[in-house]
């Protein structure tokens, strides 16, 4: 998935695996960039009754650099903090919750949002409560509503909202896990798969997000609201991490546990599927404990990615110029690690300078589109990925397309890709689930009660 | 567990105590650090700084001993 159980050790630790992250200029409010991060893969909105939630042993991360060294400039950290009403009862809830105060909600959770900046920390707000989960019509019954009282305005301009939303990257798992079965060429694929529509494999799963709303020029190194797309300060690199105490110490007999230490780094994402489909088993869960800044490491994966050599294999008659391409492939080094340049793209560029690091590249200069295109750059559509990234870009399809040579012409016009590397897909589009058009723009979750498992 | 004197753990885990930042006066010894190269990682918890409680762990062994001092200086390490 984007980052969904991407690592080994991670895969073990839902609670601070980073699932996806998402970048962009709010369209609604174009004055803002919406960062937002989500957490704990694939959801069943019926997990009660200890429903889902943050860890309060867990910090979370979400961070900016804006001077192009690949470290963050800017970090906004969220640290959670449960409070149980009546320890003396099982329920979640004791009567309908209709409102985040509600005296029926047993099991709450808080969190704090720091802003850290050149060293300096700032609170910028204590005690914000989050929503409950979405249980069903007699325990949530105006569960859209009640979610939207969770959303807070922080102070200069910050707005956000932490909590559980319908998981909004959809991607057809089965097909793609089971030695990549894609569309539209699955009857040539080596074991002839048989032909059938996409299958989004995270229907009706929820997410846990965090959501920030934040002033374009609270992320600019100057203070400025960028205005020029071609100025390099205009765009910013944005990726979220999870960490955790150094030092955990179970307690015998009383079912407690101690944190102590410093915060190591578990989890990590700017791009999608950059750790899931580039790198190597045997270096996910080092690459989940490092800096973006330390990415030069990875850069041969980037080159000459492992997907480019089996697409040819499992394809063998739809591919013949990707396995005729030899050359290290800087397109997706721009893409993946310095952002492309001015020149490539007319009008566009999302460069962050030469240093490799994997974050998603937002140039906040260029506003939202009217008519947004799930294809991104790709489709014609610069407010979209690779520059940040929307909740509803189909990145798995502009991937997979890049990967497949689409984008090798933007370093070398004399290559014509292969015919297949415009067609390949995984069969789903942005209409595969839903959103809102307002913060925190992912949709409002499933209920339990009214969620049939595995109805895809 | 066992309990163990303060002599006694000096002794029988002085590699472990070696290993610590904590307790960097034993470290100093640099016969006592030469015997340890190569232990394994190990952990000590104060889990009560009042009563001088500390549980040593290395591997799948973990001993208790009692010892205020030696409590009390991990305690000021750790600021």
């Amino acid at each position: 998935m984007s980052s969904h159980r991407e690592a080994p050790a991670i895969s073990k630790d839902p609670v601070a695996d980073n699932t996806d992250t998402y970048a962009f200029v709010s369209p609604d409010e174009p004055g803002n960039v919406t960062i937002i991060c989500n957490y704990l893969p694939l959801e069943a909105p019926f997990g009660g009754p200890n429903f889902f939630e943050f860890g309060d042993d867990v910090r979370y991360e979400v961070h900016i650099d804006n001077d192009a060294d690949g470290r963050p400039d800017i970090t906004y950290e969220f640290e959670f903090e449960t409070e149980v009403r009546n320890p003396n009862t099982f329920l979640y809830n004791t009567g309908p919750i209709d409102s985040i105060a509600s005296t029926n909600w047993n099991r709450r959770q808080f969190y704090s949002v720091t802003r850290v900046e050149q060293g300096k920390r700032r609170v910028l707000a204590r005690h914000l409560a989050c929503p409950p989960c979405n249980i069903g019509p007699a325990s949530t019954p105006h569960y859209e509503k009640l979610a939207a009282t969770a959303v807070h305005h922080i102070g200069r301009g910050h707005s956000v909202f932490a909590g559980q939303r319908l998981e909004g990257f959809y991607v057809d798992l089965g097909a793609i896990f089971d030695l990549g079965d894609l569309r539209p060429f699955q009857s040539l694929h080596l074991a002839g798969m048989a032909k059938g529509p996409g299958v989004n494999a995270t229907n009706d799963f929820s997410v846990h997000s965090i959501a920030l709303k934040v002033p374009r020029h609270e992320l600019t190194s100057d203070g400025s609201t960028p205005t020029n797309p071609m100025a390099q300060r205009a765009v910013i690199g944005v990726w979220a991490a999870a960490s955790r105490r150094r030092a955990l110490i179970r307690e015998a007999r009383t079912g407690r546990s101690r944190e102590a230490g410093s915060w190591v780094q578990v989890s990590r994402l700017g791009n999608p599927l950059f750790n899931e489909v580039i790198v190597p088993i045997g270096e996910k869960d080092r690459w989940n404990s490092l800096s973006a800044a330390d990415d030069g490491q990875f850069l041969k994966y980037v080159q000459r990615p492992e997907l480019q050599g089996l697409l040819p294999v499992l394809y063998p008659v739809v591919f013949p110029k990707l396995a005729a391409l030899n050359a290290p492939r800087a397109d997706l080094v721009a893409v993946l690690l310095t952002g492309i340049p001015s020149g490539i793209v007319p009008g566009f560029q999302n460069y962050t300078g030469s240093h490799h690091a994997d974050q998603l590249r937002l140039n906040m200069a260029i506003p939202p589109t009217k008519n947004p295109k799930a294809l991104g750059l790709i489709g014609g559509d610069a407010a979209g990925f690779p520059n940040g990234r929307r909740v509803f870009d189909d990145v798995v399809t502009v991937e997979l397309r890049a990967i497949a040579g689409a984008t090798y012409p933007l370093v070398d016009k004399s290559y014509t890709p292969d015919a297949a590397a415009s067609l390949v897909t995984d069969g789903l589009g942005a209409n595969s689930t839903r959103y809102l058009s307002h913060f925190p723009y992912l949709g409002t979750p499933h209920s339990g009660y009214q969620t049939k498992p595995l109805a895809a | 567990m066992r309990d163990l004197t303060r002599r006694g753990f000096v002794t029988k885990s002085a590699g472990a105590v070696a290993g610590m930042t904590a307790v960097g006066a034993l470290a100093a010894q640099q016969a006592e650090a030469d015997a340890v190269v190569g232990r394994e990682p190990v952990v000590a918890y104060v889990s009560d700084p009042g009563k001088g409680e500390i549980s040593v762990m290395t591997g799948d062994r973990e001993v208790t001993v009692h010892d205020r001092g030696l409590a009390a200086r991990i305690v000021r390490a750790g600021g």
